[in-house]
């Protein structure tokens, strides 16, 4: 797994933070957060910012 | 009421039982305090472990019986007159840090319902939402029906 395929995930609802790959996210979406419960879209990831 | 027939549940009953609930008891000891509290859960009858969300503040005696992995029991219980069931785990109950998260985390997860019982004043990110998992050691089950009621 490269950098490039990391994402940042911001639960919109509880605020929790962290690096997820595709499927985590996909997980993630699929499931709600992990955390609080709360529905999660794929506008809640953006991908990690690789280095120049 | 008199008790008419008493069994024990066989594991595919517990597991059942278990699986179309998402509610319970959860039990915790320390030294000789006792502490109990409504939770939810989601179920992994494979693995026979259990996965929770627990949302405590840093004073809280929640918290506080919840600082060292401890012993806890789980019970589950329904009542359909004249039928009544009821499981009881025993297991430890760890937390999951979130580094440690994985794919299977999250479709437990998806599975545990949001912490109902718990009403809480502060918005969600003032929360300290943290997850547990309680591996069975011993589930049992009883079952127990009665006869008829004779008031």
């Amino acid at each position: 797994m490269t950098a490039s395929e990391e994402f940042t995930f911001v639960c919109p609802s509880c605020g929790e933070s962290m690096e997820v790959n595709p499927a985590m996210r996909d997980a993630l979406v699929e499931n709600g957060c992990v955390v609080c419960g709360a529905s999660v879209t794929t506008e809640a990831f953006s991908p990690v910012d690789t280095p120049e | 009421m008199a008790l008419e027939k008493q069994t024990e549940m066989t594991q595919s009953d517990t597991d059942a039982l278990l699986g179309r609930h998402e509610t319970g008891v959860l039990s915790l000891a320390r030294d000789d305090d006792p502490y109990a509290i409504p939770i939810s859960y989601g179920y992994d009858a494979d693995d026979r472990t259990f996965y929770l969300r627990l949302v405590s503040t840093p004073e809280s005696e929640k918290r506080e019986f919840l600082s060292s992995n401890p012993d806890a029991r789980l019970v589950v219980y329904e009542e359909d007159e004249p039928t009544y069931k009821s499981v009881v785990v025993t297991g430890t109950l760890t937390e999951i840090s979130r580094d440690e998260m994985t794919v299977e985390h999250v479709e437990q997860y998806g599975e545990a319902k949001r912490p109902l019982f718990e009403i809480w004043g502060e918005a969600k990110p003032d929360l300290d939402i943290k997850l547990y998992e309680l591996r069975a050691d011993t589930i049992s089950g009883r079952h127990i029906e009665l006869s008829e009621r004779h008031d």
